[in-house]
């Protein structure tokens, strides 16, 4: 264990400093085309006619794509979890979104591209838009999709909507019911580099893609799937990305630019403007969470109700699977014996969400801990002591039933409390995460609690290992 | 239009309002200088004009005749860092390495104009332009501190490595 502590060389720090490494848009190819995309100018809208006649014949141009040049426009982010497929690549018959690609063009230069893209004629029929997902079943309320506003089937995803526990009956007992809304807003991740991508169709027919993608085999599968072609056509080049923060795993350069390779047959790069990054890129969603705690006044959570809604954007990306991962933390570090935790996708016309460091966590996170202090505040209590009490221990049990093995709560909250300068008394300092007992054990936990489990697992060498959960 | 790039005479024959941030990464294949923002904005296109800071992505061909252009290209190469080189690199003030260029040139400039070791206030001041969305900037300021005193801590050459026991 010499390397941990120890200050390593970065494996490409001498490249970083020299300028060596190389980004997307540090290559260039002979022969290469720059993309440039038509996007909407608003956020719903019926598309009455679409023209690139006259764009294909403007100077430089070699290619136009549209909807019909994609083999398999429309394909979802979440296909190999079942989430069915349904945002297409480049806009068929309405957008849904300030942004959304209709036509792109691959030209000599930048500037033929961007004159190109100005002579698609383009007509659309505008519709009201529906921005606030608070209204999503609101029947007075535009609908973004053909099924309504809020997105509900969810194969083998059922974590969204947790029961445990017996609600009412906590709600009845308890002292004071304690509620909140919190609305963590959208943010855009902003990385240094914008979007990239360079893709060359090679003569054996395979196609050589440049990308700045963070999940490289991801963003391979969600090409495979729009150029309709097996996953080992692709060769995708990758690694040095400058900086992704959750906003480079969503994949729309790289297939455009397979698409407009394969019609002009010469190398096609497309770097997206800044404008275009903060603008029309995916952004970490917007969410609205509703908590509701039936509290003890010495300060117990017996149980807590929640709402949530999430607003996915025009089309579903990795929605769902946020809303999973956002459900199953939305008990914080905290042990509460009676759950109900209900989440729902809400389509708008906003851009598309997608993750953002900590994918659906940082919005249940933010919810908890405020909502934690807001309790400790109506119960006029301590809220080192509040947190600290209801601290997870060895066997408790989450909202979805896993055991804690070796749960970091306690530990977290003291280093906390003594980084902010904190001073707590000798009792707190004192406590560990060992099971709950005597006066840390009241009667409305012993059932929740369970022996942590412990697996006994072999190596593929035939070597044993222990495993605990925690 | 004549300028001399690194060192070397270069005769451009974009059209005068060509940036020279594109003549740089199209004409002369020098990519060192990022397109980041392409307004101005973030700084990671910084090259030196005659030893001063310069965003090249704002800056046409037309004003640069005569101009002297130092690009990170002719700040040293690995066996022959700098000490802003040296000093990024050791204190981990590269993480994505995108910002790193416009970084590290910014940063040299302060540090010839000073002729001294500088302050932290005098290297946000110098480097307040320039956005990183990776480090937090407390070990971009560490560096360049660092690198006005000439200090090289010499942990990141593999000889270091084995003095300290780490099995690479």
């Amino acid at each position: 264990m010499k390397a941990v502590g120890a200050s390593l060389p970065r494996y490409d720090g001498v490249a970083h400093v020299t300028a060596a490494s190389r980004f997307v848009d540090d290559f260039s190819l002979p022969g290469m085309l720059w993309a440039k995309a038509l996007r909407s100018p608003v956020a719903s809208a019926r598309i009455l006619r679409l023209d690139t006649a006259r764009s294909a014949t403007m100077p430089g141009v070699h290619a136009v794509i549209t909807h019909s040049d994609v083999p398999n426009n429309v394909v979802g982010h979440q296909e190999v979890w079942g989430i069915a497929p349904d945002e297409p690549l480049l806009a068929e018959h309405e957008v849904r979104y300030v942004g959304q690609l209709i036509a792109v063009v691959a030209a000599e230069t930048e500037a033929q591209a961007l004159a190109a893209v100005q002579a698609i004629e383009v007509e659309f029929e505008e519709r009201p838009a529906f921005f606030d997902m608070r209204k999503a079943w609101d029947s007075d309320q535009p609908h973004v999709t053909p099924d309504g506003n809020v997105y509900f089937y969810y194969p083998d995803q059922p974590q969204r909507q947790i029961r445990k526990g017996d609600v009412a009956a906590a709600f009845a007992e308890a002292d004071v019911i304690v509620e909140g809304v919190y609305r963590p807003g959208a943010v855009e991740q902003a990385p240094a580099e914008p979007a990239s991508a360079l893709s060359v169709a090679e003569p054996n027919g395979r196609v050589t893609i440049h990308s700045t993608s963070q999940a490289l085999y991801y963003s391979m599968d969600i090409t495979a799937r729009h150029l309709r072609m097996p996953i080992g056509q692709l060769k995708f080049v990758g690694g040095t990305v400058g900086g992704g923060f959750g906003g480079k795993i969503d994949t729309l350069t790289e297939p455009v630019t397979a698409v407009l390779a394969l019609k002009a047959r010469r190398p096609v790069k497309w770097r997206w403007t800044r404008e275009e990054e903060m603008l029309c890129s995916s952004t970490r969603a917007a969410w609205h969470v509703e908590i509701a705690d039936a509290v003890t006044r010495d300060g117990w959570i017996l149980g807590r109700r929640t709402l949530t809604l999430h607003d996915a954007g025009a089309y579903m990306r990795t929605s769902a699977y946020a809303c999973s991962k956002h459900t199953f933390h939305l008990a914080g570090a905290y042990s509460i014996p009676a759950c109900a935790f209900n989440t729902f996708v809400v389509m708008t016309n906003h851009v598309p969400t997608a993750a953002m460091r900590g994918f659906g966590v940082t919005s249940a996170s933010f919810a908890v801990e405020t909502h934690m202090t807001r309790v400790a505040e109506v119960l006029g209590m301590d809220p080192w002591e509040l947190r600290l009490k209801n601290a997870n221990r060895v066997g408790d049990t989450s909202p979805s039933r896993v055991v804690y093995g070796n749960p970091s709560t306690v530990t977290t909250l003291l280093v906390a409390a003594e980084a902010a300068g904190v001073k707590l008394p000798p009792k707190q300092r004192a406590m560990t995460n060992a099971m709950r007992e005597g006066a840390l054990l009241p009667a409305h936990l012993v059932e929740q609690q369970r022996k942590p489990e412990t697996h006994l697992l072999a190596w593929r060498d035939g070597r044993p290992a222990l495993e605990g959960g925690s | 239009m004549k300028f001399v790039v690194n060192g070397r005479q270069h005769t451009s024959v974009a059209s005068p309002l060509t940036t020279l941030l594109h003549v740089l990464r199209e004409e002369l294949g020098l990519v060192g200088a990022k397109a980041g923002c392409q307004h101005g904005s973030c700084g990671s296109c910084t090259v030196l004009i005659d030893g001063e800071p310069r965003r090249s992505c704002l800056t046409v061909v037309a004003t640069l005749d005569g101009a002297e252009i130092t690009t990170v290209e002719a700040l040293g190469d690995p066996s022959h860092l700098s000490d802003v080189q040296v000093a990024f690199n050791e204190h981990y003030a590269a993480q994505c390495g995108f910002c790193t260029p416009g970084m590290l040139l910014a940063a040299t400039a302060l540090i010839s104009r000073k002729g001294r070791p500088v302050e932290r206030e005098e290297v946000v001041e110098a480097l307040g332009g320039h956005y990183c969305r990776c480090t937090g900037y407390v070990r971009i300021l560490d560096a360049v501190v660092a690198a006005s005193r000439g200090e090289r801590l010499g942990t990141m050459a593999p000889t270091a490595l084995e003095i300290r026991g780490v099995e690479p």
